[in-house]
């Protein structure tokens, strides 16, 4: 991710350095304000008073970009709307993560069998990393994606990681309840 | 100069009198929900993750299998796999892909024998994957009595005491 990423031997310093890496990330991952569709309402509802996502850092609504770490993708996503998205996420600096909130930022939802203008799940265009169903989610939902988020994020490291010896092919990564 | 002077005193007073409002609020209690620690009651008929409800006389689905839901489903999210003839059939596989599930109920109100219902509290299910969003018959079906829109409405006080048992267990 940054300048740091990737160049140290997983050691006592790095560990400490995440450690406090990961606090400041965790908890303050300021969203950028940007909303496609109804999930935005929600959204809005999540950052006001009753939900209030001040509460863990997120409540800071960023209407740039290059000030941002995390985008919420709260709607649908056209096909016209994904280049700009895309411009969007470059134009966020590292370390950046995105939650896709609501059906149809996961999957097109219910644009998905029979519209020709969406785009089916946003992790088409861009890594998503923390998916929240609902259509739209609850604030709580939200809030709960955020909490997931930060569980997420209090386990990255700045050491270079060692890859796994076997690479078999598995079960996907995630908590599958099939 | 005078009439300088006074539009300057009515501007305070009118910043004061809106400030009124804003301190009114001030020493009132915060409305916030503390989320993670305390969670809102949610209206009954909220409309949350699907549970599959268990006939409690033979602690089985009260599932057929008949595809009423899946073919009701505006996204086709549901996929069943049943076994069995007449009395006997019963779902071998029963999958709802939350990724695209819009949470309409038509699924609910399609179904003819109370089997399924989204009245349910369960909205905490964002996954760091997608396939963590698949909800298949194990985790879908019920621990506990959920009410549906099939439960009969409280009409008499021991109808009414029972839900109210029944919701504050929720």
């Amino acid at each position: 991710m940054g300048v740091l990423e990737g160049r140290f031997e997983p050691g006592v310093v790095t560990t400490t350095l995440d450690w406090l890496f990961n606090w400041a990330r965790r908890n303050s991952p300021w969203p950028l304000s940007f909303g496609l569709a109804c999930c935005a309402i929600e959204m809005m509802a999540a950052g006001a008073a009753r939900f209030d996502m001040d509460r863990f850092g997120a409540g800071v609504f960023r209407p740039s970009p290059r000030q941002s770490d995390v985008m919420i993708v709260a709607g649908t996503v056209t096909e016209k709307m994904a280049p700009r998205l895309k411009t969007l996420y470059e134009q966020m600096p590292d370390p950046k993560w995105v939650i896709a909130m609501g059906a149809c930022a996961i999957s097109g939802g219910p644009f998905y069998w029979d519209a020709y203008h969406v785009v089916k799940g946003v992790d088409r265009l861009i890594p998503v990393d923390v998916y929240v169903p609902g259509c739209p989610p609850r604030p709580e939902a939200l809030l709960f994606g955020i909490l997931k988020l930060q569980e997420k994020i209090s386990q990255e490291t700045i050491a270079r990681r060692r890859l796994p010896s076997v690479t078999a092919a598995g079960p996907m990564p995630g908590g599958s309840a099939v | 100069m005078v009439a300088y002077a006074r539009s300057v005193w009515l501007g305070m007073v009118s910043v004061l009198a809106a400030m009124q409002v804003t301190l009114r609020y001030l020493f009132t209690h915060a409305i916030t929900v503390q989320y993670p620690s305390v969670k809102r009651q949610l209206p009954l008929r909220s409309l949350n993750r699907h549970v599959l409800t268990v006939d409690p006389a033979t602690d089985t689905l009260k599932c057929t299998a008949c595809d009423s839901c899946a073919r009701a489903c505006p996204t086709r999210c549901i996929t069943i796999v049943g076994a069995g003839k007449g009395k006997e059939r019963h779902p071998v596989e029963f999958v709802i892909d939350h990724t695209l599930c819009m949470y309409c109920n038509l699924c609910v109100e399609a179904c003819p024998f109370d089997a399924i219902t989204m009245w349910t509290d369960m909205y905490e299910i964002g996954a760091f994957s997608r396939m963590g969003l698949l909800f298949g018959k194990g985790a879908l079906t019920a621990d506990r009595f959920y009410p549906s829109p099939d439960t009969p409405s409280p009409r008499s006080p021991v109808d009414a005491a029972a839900e109210s048992a029944a919701r504050s267990t929720r």
